[in-house]
């Protein structure tokens, strides 16, 4: 790695005045999972490591009035773990479960997944399903994201030099929902998906049809998306064969993916197809049961 | 730069200077002599490299030495007590559960972080937890029983 | 890795050939370069900036003209680039062919580039992404920079 200073505030406020002050040559660092790896392959060779590990506030899972905050620092192991994100946000808790190792997942935060920005990692996919939306912080502001606004091509976000991510709201599903991840996974278990997909179905109180699909696709083009034309077909439906082939056909039309040893682009069209039903299939079941056990 | 780190590595107290770039395995192997983790990847995949961080454990080769500054770290080299073996490190001599070796270091640290936090756990837990730490030589069936034999020991 | 890349230029075949010969300038359409300079008669210097993400790419290195024949309007250059840095570098083979169109002239632009090693390592796929969007962009700047 190149020698690069490091520095280990604090405070928030002090994080942000540091990376104010260097710009573009500085990094945040919290796991450093993917950071250091990078820096190793000599990939990025920032002047300045900001260390976020020690600024107290930011570790926390909290909610208030129907939406979640998960804090920036809080590591995927501990969102994995968490009873509260596992009651009421089981899908969430469920795909970070599903990130890499447990040794991973005790350094990798939510935050640094975020700002890392591979499409091929697994909670931006259900966050972007959640309409989850980040809040972001610099020297003397803020502003907050749609999520889908915070993704803008391979390795690149909407953050500004200084700017960090703080925390991530998440909204509760609305009754009578049911959520799922599907991770297409034909190589390692501990490997990013060849084609992932998280689904969310509200169903009407007669538990029959559908109010409202979500659906948002992982590792088939630059960033995370919503596959919007499939959703726009849920709709009003009664879920069957005829309604999860055309939203796997609507989904396989919007993707872009790259060939690469995870698959070839046509087999990632394909399987988007495929697991784009599985995800559907799944969430309608969990959202059946919920309209029969209600909270 | 280098920075001046105070860290506790198997329950001993350390003060080293190490560059910023330093990774927390080059500091355990090349600072402090303890050459019992093993770099296999590079890259955080293998888990020839796991040691505990405040008891957690994680990949040292992609954790900057920094990292450890005021913490806990356990590697190999603190499983045993005096003369005694951890359990695991028995159970891994009694069912043969290492061949070449080079992975085991990392298998007892990361299967006595298991046993720590879930004393008996099933087959698919011993897979889940211990997916992370490759194997070229045993094909795994050993290790696992070496785990299952190292927790039933924690029942007698 | 292979690209095509093929549009319309809205001039006459003889002025774009001129043009793309100019290796100078028409390399000041490549988004990222810098500093185009002749070594000799075919041969040329320059650097390239590009990024992906955080991963940033200083590549430095040569451009040469390997053939060019007016007749048939056919041309073929090589570009050896290498980031110091990084350890790795990019060997490109380009082949062009210019063909009368309605209005002006279809430009063909056959590459064959190669990824050498850290480089390399990184991500094949999206740096073929990357360098299909440098040689759309490079067709675009060309049509801007020749516009009647």
């Amino acid at each position: 790695m190149n020698a690069f200073e490091y520095r280990a505030p604090r405070a928030l406020d002090e994080a942000l005045a540091i990376l104010q002050e260097f710009g573009d040559d500085a990094r945040a660092i919290a796991g450093g999972t993917a950071l250091v790896t990078m820096m190793r392959q000599r990939l990025v060779r920032p002047g300045c490591l900001v260390s976020l590990r020690d600024i107290p506030g930011l570790d926390g899972i909290e909610a208030t009035n129907g939406v979640v905050r998960l804090g920036a620092l809080v590591t995927h192991r501990e969102a994995e773990l968490s009873p509260w994100l596992g009651e009421r946000l089981p899908v969430l808790a469920d795909t970070f479960r599903r990130v890499g190792t447990v040794r991973i997942r005790h350094m990798a935060t939510v935050g640094g997944a975020l700002a890392h920005a591979d499409p091929n990692q697994d909670p931006p996919v259900t966050l972007l399903a959640l309409d989850a939306r980040v809040d972001i912080r610099r020297a003397g502001g803020r502003r907050e994201l749609a999520l889908g606004e915070f993704f803008r091509d391979y390795y690149e976000t909407a953050l500004e030099p200084g700017e960090l991510v703080a925390c991530i709201t998440v909204p509760l599903l609305p009754a009578s929902s049911g959520a799922s991840y599907v991770k297409f996974l034909p190589r390692t278990a501990d490997d990013y998906a060849t084609v992932a997909v998280a689904a969310t179905v509200t169903l009407e109180p007669d538990g029959e049809r559908c109010r409202e699909g979500r659906i948002a696709l992982g590792s088939v083009a630059p960033t995370p998306l919503r596959a919007r034309a499939a959703e726009a077909l849920l709709a009003g439906e009664r879920l069957d064969e005829r309604l999860l082939r055309a939203a796997g056909e609507a989904a396989r039309g919007a993707v872009d993916p790259l060939t690469d040893h995870r698959g070839s682009a046509a087999y990632k069209r394909e399987m988007t197809l495929v697991m784009v039903g599985r995800a559907l299939t799944q969430a309608w079941d969990a959202a059946r049961r919920a309209v029969r056990i209600p909270r | 730069m280098t920075r001046v780190i105070r860290l506790r590595v198997n329950g001993a107290a350390h003060d080293v200077e190490v560059p910023t770039y330093r990774t927390l395995l080059d500091c355990l192997r090349n600072d402090l002599g303890l050459t019992g983790s093993k770099e296999g990847c590079g890259v955080g995949v293998c888990g020839a490299c796991t040691v505990l961080l405040d008891g957690k454990m994680i990949s040292s080769c992609i954790a900057l030495a920094v990292f450890a500054d005021g913490r806990e770290v356990t590697t190999v080299e603190g499983l045993a007590e005096d003369e005694r073996l951890h359990p695991v490190q028995q159970a891994f001599m009694d069912a043969g559960g290492f061949q070449c070796g080079i992975c085991t270091p990392g298998q007892v640290v990361a299967a006595k972080a298991l046993l720590d936090t879930t004393p008996h756990p099933s087959d698919a837990e011993i897979r889940e937890w211990m997916l992370g730490n490759l194997c070229r030589c045993t094909g795994y069936y050993k290790i696992v029983e070496s785990i299952q034999a190292a927790a039933q020991q924690n029942r007698s | 890795m292979t690209f095509t890349q093929e549009c319309v230029i809205l001039v006459a075949r003889e002025r774009l050939w001129d043009f793309l010969m100019d290796v100078p300038t028409v390399g000041r359409c490549v988004p990222g370069v810098e500093n185009i300079e002749a070594v000799d008669g075919s041969a040329y210097r320059g650097g390239l900036k590009v990024q992906v993400g955080p991963i940033r790419l200083s590549l430095e290195g040569t451009i040469t003209v390997e053939e060019q024949d007016r007749n048939a309007w056919h041309a073929r250059m090589r570009a050896d680039a290498n980031d110091r840095r990084m350890g790795g570098g990019i060997r490109a083979r380009m082949s062009l062919t210019l063909v009368p169109a309605e209005d002006g002239t279809r430009l063909r632009i056959e590459t064959d580039l190669a990824v050498l090693g850290k480089i390399g390592e990184f991500g094949q796929p999206i740096i073929k992404k990357k360098a299909d969007t440098l040689l759309r962009e490079f067709v675009r700047n060309l049509g801007s920079a020749l516009a009647p």
